[in-house]
């Protein structure tokens, strides 16, 4: 097994990983920046190397300064967590290049897959039902025109490296399309430095459904069922759970099938998400796939009972699944609130020190967070500061439960979005299940009216 | 495992060329860690570049000191701290057999260079932000660096 194992990343998955690696005896080593010099992380890890300044770009964007950290620590893997570096194939190959292991998937299926227009032209050639959509990027002003004309309004451009929810705009009438078009493609060079976009058909009010896979390098693929992350703002999820009260078994395999045959056609191996939309008939399609392990993996790992990252180093070092399929099975239903340091009116990001902190516990609490009471929220990275995890027998229960930690979790010196979350979870719409991307949305302008409580 | 057995193993390794050592013995462990010079044994193979070097990287919160305050008699706040601007190896020489580029005690020129810090096989010149007396060299040679720590302590002339 690995000795030693670089984290490439920060904050709540930084300590995610501290926490496998820890339990099964490996060293640990957080890579950070200056500006998370006094970071849980960097005090759980064995040792700790700064690596560059608070700009991501300078450190945990920087290869160079990555790889040069597990050099002079001896590490002899690096786990890239999620964002940053996780779907890079370059860093990728070049921790190959240094005999370091990448604990992930190899370079070829992220490249592959990391490019949205290509994943979707994967998932076609492999039978897998896709949103209609240019084939292809969009080359010109006249491919656009077709492209919306075939696809029929309302379409979607997207752009080809994007992710995260980043770098889409939805033209609902041809008046629109060239100006959508000039501003993705602005957007999408100023993000992720590739100004190549594809349009996809609209679909309305759909569900967001995903299937997380684990495959080993021995060519052993299984699927850890669905996650339904339909509660979003602005495409940043900010509630997920499993299972999805959307899916009956029939569905369940069909989706879960297609994402097996996807899986396999592309040989992959590590920890990996197969994102699809469901539209109110039960028809499903492919969007994209995340070639890297996920925020809100915790609600597989509590209905399944299977450590999804204990899982990616088992794989990474060459090790077969220690399971198959009919091994896992769902469990219960799991549901996590993601809690941002935000206005939760403005969604401003919130930054200063947590003067007061007291997290929930109890029976079927699971707090994902790299706070403390005393730490300052620095300036530089995303607003999540954690994730109250719920796990019980029903979804019933799973609700109340949720309430209680949220109600439990108690916090000052910042403002965060647990007064928002306490309100969805309180909702009657949530209860009953009735949700899809709009929810937010919806949700937002019917309570505009009632100010929520600091 | 006792205090004076530690004690033992720490002056074992430090008279070898044992990098270093770790021992488990009814479920305590203890390891051990040289950063030394001389015997340089790194991870990877490190082929050194003829000069000049390929990198020449300015050093990291370049931080000086105000020499007089009031009240401080403490020597140290006149210093100069060249800090790293990259997390690597230290090297006090161009190459294995070749004479440091500084020693404690030289005069040194804004721009001239001070080390090389290795990473990724890449060899990056350090070059003095300020012209003074080495007074201090931190690191030893070979030892692994990171960003932003002190590598030389100059006295700004």
């Amino acid at each position: 097994m690995f000795k030693k194992i670089l984290i490439a990343n920060r904050g709540e998955i930084a300590l995610r990983i501290i926490h496998a690696c820890k339990e099964m005896g490996i060293r640990t080593v957080a890579a950070h920046s200056t500006a998370d010099a006094d970071s849980l992380p960097v005090k759980m890890a064995d040792q700790a190397v700064c690596i560059g300044p608070g700009e991501a770009s300078k450190s945990y964007l920087s290869v160079p300064a990555l790889i040069s950290a597990a050099e002079v620590t001896s590490c002899d893997a690096v786990h890239p967590g999620y964002g940053f570096l996780s779907e890079n194939a370059g860093f990728a190959e070049v921790c190959g290049e240094c005999n370091i292991t990448f604990i992930g998937p190899s370079p070829e299926s992220i490249r592959l897959m990391g490019n949205k227009s290509v994943a979707r032209e994967t998932a076609v050639k492999a039978g897998v039902p896709v949103v209609p959509g240019s084939d292809g990027p969009i080359e010109s002003e006249e491919t656009a025109k077709e492209a919306a004309g075939r696809i029929e309004y309302p379409v979607i451009l997207k752009a080809s490296a994007g992710g995260g929810g980043r770098g889409m705009r939805i033209v609902h009438e041809e008046a629109e399309l060239m100006d959508s078009l000039k501003l993705v493609q602005a957007e999408a060079g100023a993000a992720f430095g590739d100004k190549a976009i594809y349009m996809e058909k609209f679909v309305a009010n759909p569900r967001h459904i995903e299937v997380q896979v684990l495959g080993d390098k021995h060519g052993n693929i299984v699927h850890l069922f669905e996650r339904d992350c339909s509660i979003q703002r602005r495409h940043q999820k900010i509630i997920e759970e499993a299972p999805s009260v959307a899916l009956d078994q029939a569905l369940r395999e069909k989706m879960t099938s297609a994402a097996l045959t996807l899986a396999h056609h592309i040989k992959y191996y590590s920890a990996g998400t197969f994102e699809f939309l469901l539209d109110s008939k039960g028809k499903f399609y492919f969007m994209e796939m995340n070639t890297r392990v996920q925020v809100e993996h915790p609600v597989t790992e509590m209905i399944t009972d299977v450590d999804i990252i204990k899982e990616q180093i088992k794989v990474a070092y060459g090790m077969p699944l220690g399971f198959s399929q009919k091994d896992v099975s769902i469990f219960g239903h799991s549901i996590e609130c993601r809690v941002n340091a935000e206005d939760p009116e403005k969604f401003v990001p919130s930054t200063g020190t947590i003067t007061e902190l007291h997290l929930p516990g109890g029976p079927g609490v699971r707090i994902d967070t790299a706070v403390y009471q005393g730490y300052k929220i620095p300036q530089y990275y995303d607003s999540m500061i954690g994730k109250v995890v719920v796990h019980a027998h029903t979804r019933v229960e799973a609700i109340h439960r949720m309430r209680r930690a949220l109600g439990e979790f108690h916090i000052s010196g910042i403002r965060t979005t647990l007064p928002l979350l306490l309100k969805i979870m309180h909702s009657e719409e949530f209860e009953k299940g009735e949700v899809s991307t709009r929810f937010i949305e919806d949700f937002l302008s019917r309570n505009a009216a009632q100010p929520t409580a600091g | 495992m006792d205090i004076e057995e530690i004690k033992k193993l720490i002056k074992l390794v430090e008279k070898s060329g044992i990098r270093e050592l770790e021992v488990e013995e009814g479920g305590k462990k203890v390891r051990i860690s040289k950063y030394e010079g001389g015997e340089v044994v790194p991870r990877t193979p490190v082929s050194y570049a003829p000069m000049p070097a390929h990198h020449v990287i300015p050093p990291a919160q370049a931080s000086p000191v105000s020499p007089e305050e009031a009240g401080k008699s403490e020597a140290e706040e006149k210093y100069h701290l060249v800090k790293s601007p990259m997390v690597g190896t230290f090297y006090m020489a161009p190459a294995e057999d070749a004479a440091p580029f500084v020693k404690e005690g030289d005069v040194v020129s804004a721009g001239q260079t001070l080390c090389i810090i290795e990473a990724m096989k890449l060899m990056n010149e350090i070059e003095s932000d300020v012209s003074g007396r080495v007074v201090k060299i931190l690191p030893e040679n070979g030892a692994p660096v990171e960003y932003g720590e002190t590598l030389f302590k100059v006295e700004p002339l």
